[in-house]
């Protein structure tokens, strides 16, 4: 009876439909499998190995600050995150895939602090395990919340301002960071969720996330333009342009200049195709094609690392008081934006 | 993210799309998705990119918006940002829609992402609205600031359907259960529950600017063309105007234009007051914080939130010269998906905004209620929208969903865990087409499903 009914159906189905145009499918050659595959293991993959790496020892500092209550002891935990701030910030321009639609990002780097349930937090009666940090939100936890302890609101923390319960949850924060860079390293991992090989893939078998390979070349471009976008339209223009240090985002640890430095390391990191060195990646492809482009690439990111790097005193003090300096590092940063955006992604949409 | 230069760009996009070749078929059609809104994407950013046919201005508005959509709120008193809760589901717009894209069906029970509950008591207090649950309101706000309550767990367990297409082919369909649970005080027994999941919040914009009279045309109730599609506009109350208004937005079409969404979804998943929903949801309940600090955002954060969700491109159709897609199309109107899901609409004036109007676009929705039937139902209403209706949601980027959010889960609670499943959950008046689909061959429910993820 089924099969009666299919026939007729698929009779009426050929009667109604005229035949269709049989054009040719945007098949790519897939040329770009090495610089896709080095990108993502010597780029993505060794940044969250190195994230996780640096959770770790960060982990270990609060451990050891939590029974050596010295001076010393502090600054070798801010060290520790200062450390670990580095690979995350120069992860910021790949935000795609499963730190974000795993909803990893928030527990490792939301902003702002929610103080104000912080310190009920704080003076609660609850146990502060790793288990009750993971349930909170992520403004109670992550690098801020940590930072914000550890440095205090102003910066001057001193050992003896810290209290047992911070130290507590200094630990439980730490263990709760940790667990989020392992589930994201997992979640490119081959052994988990595996988002590197799809990366990889792109435009092979039946990958329905990047049908081709330039779908994956625009996406790292469209990565490494956003975050140049974020570090000269909101990182330094916020505080900047509003003359608010509110809005700034590591202002406690005085960090901020190197969370600007280090995203634009994640361009480099991301052009060339390795962590700090040469290896085969954008940049390998632009080359090839226009040489020009990629000196005018390269040097525009050389620029705006040393415009954010010759940026006198810390940036808060800065805002202030050497805004010249300031606005020469976001003039940089937007030159860099301008051209990703004008000339890198156009050319990568070209292929 | 977004930037002044982006525009550029943008612009840049829109003269290669617009190079493309067209074909008098208007089932062959090539033309732009989201009109001169349209922008070329496939990456995970696809839903993130400004319309290019934006002046400066507006540009620079819809990043005013962007900041706010993605900014996170903290408990109040706070130097910047505060207002979050008592109660609220998430602590920023984009924690429910992530890259501005659709919520996924949870992983487990608990920590709900971007899913929650609406409730209420069966009945009416006045044409538009529905009745509040005592204690709760009409919509279960499952996380709170430390120190207050969640109002109750959202959990579920799921089942399995089975079915099977004309040709043999066997299918399961993942069935939710949807339950509450760990309630602050005594839920009432007799009370409704609708599950609704974040929706992707592209083309907005140009959807609020098709005119109410096309939509209303569209509409035949009583199906005085016996073609089994009736199709009804719902008729909602708006904040603003403090009248009735089509509804246009949401799973039941429960908001009359961008303006309302925003300002309700600030008020009841964040927790947010502003100036014309002063009260939040936790108002003369037993845990409202007594704080005198409302509105706690000004109209002009609701304005260029609702601005941003306005504003955004619309990624347009790819591989759309593909034989197989344009194939896989004709069975769309075959089987007769568009009628519900209209395939071009033009748009009118937009009452604020000329460069959403009279545009030529293909939503794929006819923005009116349809019975989908049983299966789907909720038994809940909403507005004009009885237990039963939904109202047919856009179907542009559908297939960019995974690149962008990392799942391919549909309908009004995410329980498709692709295209194909959705199209099997249709009832109601769409079950005619439904049996069509089924009655396929594999390769033409290929290419049907082909032509619906190059959306």
């Amino acid at each position: 009876m089924n099969i009666i009914k299919v026939t007729i159906f698929s009779l009426v189905l050929m009667l109604a439909l005229s035949s269709c145009k049989d054009d040719v499918i945007d098949n790519l050659d897939n040329k770009y499998t090495d610089e896709i595959a080095n990108t993502v293991d010597g780029v993505i993959f060794k940044t969250y190995e190195e994230l996780d790496s640096k959770a770790g020892s960060l982990e270990s500092n609060l451990n050891a600050l939590s029974y050596v209550t010295t001076a010393e002891q502090l600054e070798n935990a801010r060290q520790a995150w200062r450390e670990a701030r580095i690979p995350w910030e120069q992860s910021e321009g790949f935000l795609f895939g499963p730190v974000d639609s795993k909803g990893i990002d928030p527990s490792i780097d939301s902003w702002p602090v929610n103080v104000e349930d912080l310190n009920a937090v704080l003076n609660s009666k609850d146990s502060l395990t790793k288990e009750y940090v993971d349930l909170l939100e992520g403004t109670l936890k992550g690098f801020h919340t940590i930072e914000w302890i550890l440095f205090g609101e102003s910066g001057d923390k001193k050992i003896e301002d810290i209290s047992r319960r911070e130290f507590e949850y200094l630990i439980a924060c730490a263990k709760s960071l940790k667990g989020s860079t392992s589930q994201l390293l997992l979640e490119w991992s081959p052994s988990g969720g595996n988002f590197g090989t799809i990366v990889k893939s792109a435009g092979t078998g039946n990958n329905q996330v990047y049908p081709s390979q330039k779908s994956v070349l625009l996406e790292f471009s469209n990565g490494i333009i956003t975050i140049a976008d974020e570090v000269a339209n909101g990182k330094i223009d916020e505080p900047f342009s509003n003359q608010n240090l509110l809005f700034e985002e590591s202002r406690f640890s005085a960090n901020s200049k190197n969370d600007f430095a280090d995203n634009i390391r994640s361009i480099q990191n991301m052009y060339l195709g390795g962590i700090g060195k040469e290896g085969s990646g954008l940049s390998t492809i632009v080359k090839s094609k226009d040489l020009a482009l990629d000196n005018e690439i390269r040097a525009s990111i050389a620029d705006a690392i040393n415009a954010i790097e010759g940026i006198h005193g810390t940036f808060s003090e800065a805002v202030f008081n050497n805004k010249a300096d300031v606005a020469n590092a976001q003039k940089k940063v937007r030159d860099l934006l301008q051209l990703l955006e004008s000339k890198l992604h156009p050319f990568l949409n070209q292929l | 993210m977004t930037n002044r230069v982006i525009i550029c760009i943008c612009l840049w996009m829109f003269l290669v799309v617009t190079s493309c070749s067209f074909d008098d078929d208007k089932i062959e059609s090539v033309s732009l998705a989201g009109g001169e809104t349209t922008v070329e994407a496939e990456f995970s950013n696809a839903f993130q990119i400004p319309a290019p046919n934006m002046s400066m201005e507006e540009f620079d508005f819809h990043r005013q918006g962007d900041a706010l959509f993605e900014g996170i709120f903290i408990t109040p008193p706070a130097p910047a940002m505060g207002g979050l809760g008592p109660l609220f589901v998430q602590n920023s717009c984009a924690s429910c829609h992530k890259k501005n894209g659709s919520a996924a069906f949870p992983l487990s029970s608990g920590d709900m992402g971007g899913v929650l509950a609406r409730v209420s008591l069966p009945g009416h207090d006045n044409p538009y609205s529905i009745l509040p649950v005592p204690g709760y309101g009409t919509q279960i706000q499952t996380k709170a600031t430390f120190g207050v309550l969640p109002e109750a767990k959202l959990s579920y367990h799921t089942t399995t359907v089975e079915g099977s297409m004309m040709d043999g082919t066997k299918y399961n369909l993942r069935q939710p259960n949807f339950f509450l649970e760990n309630f602050y005080v005594p839920f009432p027994s007799n009370a409704q529950m609708s599950i609704r999941i974040a929706p992707p919040i592209l083309g907005l914009g140009l959807l609020e600017a098709i005119r109410e009279e096309d939509i209303v045309a569209w509409s035949d109730p009583e199906d005085k063309d016996v073609d089994g599609i009736s199709g009804r506009p719902n008729y909602v109350y708006d904040i603003r105007t403090k009248s009735e208004r089509l509804g246009r937005f949401g799973w039941k079409a429960n908001q009359s234009d961008l303006y309302n969404q925003t300002a309700q979804a600030y008020l009841e998943d964040m927790g947010v007051t502003s100036p014309f929903l002063t009260k939040d949801p936790s108002y003369g309940q037993l845990q409202h914080d007594n704080k005198d600090d409302d509105p706690e955002i000004p109209e002009l954060t609701v304005l260029a939130t609702t601005f941003y969700t306005q504003s955004l491109g619309v990624p347009d159709q790819r591989r759309k010269n593909d034989g197989e897609v344009i194939y896989g199309k004709k069975l769309f109107h075959f089987i007769g998906c568009q009628s519900c899901h209209k395939s071009e609409v033009k748009t009118g004036i937009h009452p604020e905004y000329s460069f959403l109007s009279n545009q030529t676009i293909h939503p794929y929705t006819d923005l009116l209620l349809h019975d989908m039937g049983e299966e789907l139902a909720d038994h809940r209403p909403d507005g004009k929208a009885n237990g039963l209706e939904w109202r047919t949601p856009p179907l542009w980027g559908i297939g960019l969903r995974e690149v962008v959010g990392g799942h391919t889960n549909y309908l009004h609670d995410g329980r498709a865990r692709n295209v194909e499943e959705a199209i099997l959950w249709h009832g109601g008046e769409a079950l005619k087409s439904r049996e069509n689909y089924k009655k396929l061959s594999k390769s033409d429910r290929q290419k049907l499903l082909l032509f619906l993820n190059s959306l």
